[in-house]
C-alpha cells in the first residue's frame, strides 16, 4: 500500500442529478495518470474528493498516506494543485504570490520558480489581472511546481489554452516527469494532451470508472479489424468486440482484447482481414464510452 | 489548528484591504472633526458620514474576503493550500474581526471621547456605545451569513437587515427608561439597562460567529 500515492476504495458521492459510484482508483507513486472523461463525467468531483474539498458519502480515500478528508491539511502540504477554474489574486503580482507561498511550503524552490518564470516568459512584477489566460495557467503551474510537490494534481489545466501555450505547458510537464518520485494525476477531455504525458489511463463516464490500464496496454489491446465477408458470411465471434460497424459485407469490428491470432481465426472462419488499424486514445475513449452506454440502455 | 496558515490568510486579507482601511480611517477622523467643529449641522452631517464609512468598510471587507473569494474563483487556490475548511473559516472570522475591529474601535473611541469632551452631550455616552456595538453586531451578521451561504444575494440581504436593525435598535434603546432618562442630560449615566443592552449585543455576536463556525464544521462541500 505504501507505494500508492492515491488510493480510492469504493468511493461514492451522490447529488440530486449526478452520482459518483463505487470509484476504485490506484495511482502508484511515480506514475502519471491521465484521467479522461467527457464534460460532466465526474473528473472534477473525483479530484475534489482527492483534495478533501468534497467529502465522499461512502468509501475511503488515502492520499500520500493520509486519510481524506480528515488529514487534508497534512496531505496538501505535498500536493500541487492546478484546476481550470482556479484563479490567482488579480490585484497582486506573481512575485507576491511567490512570497505568499514560500513560507508555507518547506520545500519551496525559489530558484526553480524564477527559472520557470523565465521559461514561461512571465514577469514577476506584473499583476495577475494583466495576464492572458495562457499566462495565468502558466503562473498557476509555476506556483504548483515550485512547491516541489510529491503529487501534482492537474484538473483540465490545458482547457482554453492556445496551441502555443498548450505545448509550453505540456513541455514543462514532460520536463518535471524526470523526477521519478513525483506522481501526477492529469485530468482532461483532450485525449491528445493526456496521451503525450501519461503512462496510465483511466476513463470515467457518468460517474463511473469504465476502464483503467497502462497506456501502452490500451493502445496494444484496442484495434479495429476491417473484414471482407463472403456472400452470406457471418461476422466472426471474436473476444472483446465492443462495436460492429461498417456494412454487412465489409464489417468493421472494434475489439479491446486484440491478439494477432485473431487474423488467422477470421481467415479460418471465412472472413478476410483487410486491415488491422491501431486506434488513437480518443478513438478508444469514444468506443469505450459508446459501448458502455449501449450496454446500459440495452 | 494550523495557526501559521491562519495567520498567513489573515495577513493576505489585510494586505489586499490595507489601503481601503487606512483611507476610511482618515475619512472617519475627518468626520469626527466635522462632528466636533461643525456646530449643530456639522454634528449630524459628520455623524452620518462616520456611520456610513464604518458600515461601508464592513460591507466591503465581508464581500471581498468571503463572497469575493468564491466569486473570483480564488477559493480553489486558497483551499489548495495545506489548510482545512475549519481553519479557513477561523481565518476568515478572525481576519475580518482583526481588520475591522481596530478601525471600528478607533472611530468609536474618538466618538466617545468627543462626547466626553463636549460640554453638553455627555448623556449620549451610553446610547452611542450601545449603537456602536450594534454596528459590530450587524457586521458579524454579515460575516456569518457570507460564510455560511457564500452568496452575494444573501449577504446583501443580511447587510440590509443589519442596517434596518440599527435603526430599530436605536429607536428601542432610545426608549428604554434606564437609558432614555439621562440621554440628553449633561452627565454620563451608565444604567443597568445599558449594561444589559451591551451584554445582549455581545452575546448575539458570540451566537452569530459560533453558529457560523458550527455550521461550517458540518459542511461536506467547499468548492
Amino acid at each position: 500500500m505504501n507505494d500508492l500515492s492515491v488510493h480510492f476504495d469504493g468511493v461514492g458521492k451522490r447529488y440530486p442529478h449526478f452520482s459518483l459510484e463505487n470509484i476504485h482508483l490506484e495511482l502508484p507513486t511515480g506514475s502519471i495518470m491521465g484521467f479522461i472523461g467527457a464534460n460532466g463525467a465526474g473528473k472534477s468531483t473525483t479530484i475534489r474528493i482527492l483534495m478533501g474539498l468534497v467529502h465522499q458519502d461512502e468509501g475511503s480515500v488515502r492520499v500520500l498516506g493520509h486519510s481524506m478528508p480528515a488529514e487534508q491539511a497534512a496531505a496538501k502540504l505535498d500536493i500541487g494543485f492546478v484546476s481550470e477554474d482556479m484563479r490567482l489574486y488579480g490585484q497582486a503580482t506573481l512575485a507576491w504570490h511567490m512570497d505568499f507561498l514560500r513560507p508555507i511550503y518547506p520545500r519551496w524552490d525559489q530558484s526553480y520558480a524564477e527559472e520557470l518564470a523565465r521559461r514561461f516568459d512571465l514577469k514577476l512584477q506584473q499583476k495577475i489581472k494583466g495576464l492572458s489566460h495562457g499566462q495565468r495557467v502558466k503562473a498557476a503551474l509555476l506556483l504548483a511546481l515550485a512547491r516541489s510537490p510529491r503529487l501534482l494534481v492537474l484538473d483540465e489545466p490545458t482547457t482554453g489554452l492556445d496551441p502555443v501555450a498548450r505545448v509550453e505547458v505540456l513541455d514543462e510537464l514532460m520536463a518535471v516527469l524526470a523526477d521519478e518520485d513525483r506522481t501526477i494525476l492529469f485530468s482532461s477531455h483532450n485525449t491528445l494532451d493526456v496521451e503525450q504525458i501519461s503512462d496510465q489511463i483511466t476513463f470515467i463516464d457518468r460517474g463511473r470508472i469504465i476502464d483503467s490500464d497502462d497506456k501502452e496496454a490500451f493502445l496494444d489491446r484496442w484495434r479495429r479489424l476491417r473484414l471482407v465477408l463472403p456472400p452470406d458470411g457471418v461476422v466472426p465471434r471474436l473476444p472483446g468486440v465492443v462495436e460492429v460497424g461498417g456494412s454487412s459485407r465489409l464489417p468493421v469490428l472494434t475489439t479491446n482484447r486484440y491478439e494477432p491470432v485473431m487474423v488467422s481465426v477470421c481467415n479460418d472462419l471465412g472472413a478476410t482481414v483487410q486491415a488491422v488499424d491501431s486506434m488513437t486514445l480518443e478513438e478508444i475513449f469514444v468506443a469505450n464510452v459508446h459501448s458502455r452506454r449501449e450496454r446500459l440502455t440495452a | 489548528m494550523n495557526y501559521s496558515m491562519v495567520k498567513s490568510l489573515i495577513l493576505k486579507d489585510w494586505y489586499f484591504h490595507r489601503r481601503a482601511i487606512l483611507l476610511s480611517l482618515a475619512g472617519g477622523v475627518v468626520s469626527l472633526g466635522i462632528v466636533a467643529l461643525g456646530g449643530k449641522a456639522g454634528f449630524f452631517i459628520g455623524l452620518v458620514f462616520l456611520i456610513s464609512i464604518i458600515i461601508t468598510i464592513a460591507a466591503t471587507l465581508v464581500m471581498n474576503t468571503l463572497v469575493g473569494e468564491r466569486e473570483n474563483q480564488t477559493l480553489a487556490f486558497v483551499m489548495s493550500l495545506p489548510i482545512s475548511y475549519l481553519e479557513y473559516t477561523t481565518a476568515k472570522i478572525l481576519g475580518n474581526l482583526l481588520i475591522f475591529v481596530p478601525f471600528w474601535l478607533t472611530l468609536v473611541a474618538g466618538s466617545l471621547a468627543l462626547i466626553v469632551a463636549a460640554p453638553v452631550i455627555h448623556g449620549l455616552f451610553a446610547f452611542t456605545a450601545i449603537m456602536a456595538v450594534e454596528i459590530l453586531v450587524s457586521t458579524c451578521l454579515m460575516i456569518a451569513v457570507a460564510l455560511v451561504t457564500e452568496s452575494k444575494g444573501w449577504t446583501i440581504s443580511a447587510m440590509i437587515a443589519g442596517n434596518l436593525a440599527i435603526n430599530v435598535v436605536g429607536y428601542i434603546v432610545a426608549h428604554i427608561p434606564g437609558i432614555a432618562n439621562g440621554m440628553w442630560g449633561k452627565a454620563i449615566q451608565w444604567s443597568p439597562a445599558a449594561s444589559i443592552s451591551l451584554a445582549t449585543e455581545f452575546a448575539l455576536i458570540a451566537l452569530l460567529l459560533g453558529g457560523a463556525l458550527f455550521i461550517q464544521s458540518r459542511k461536506r462541500e467547499f468548492i
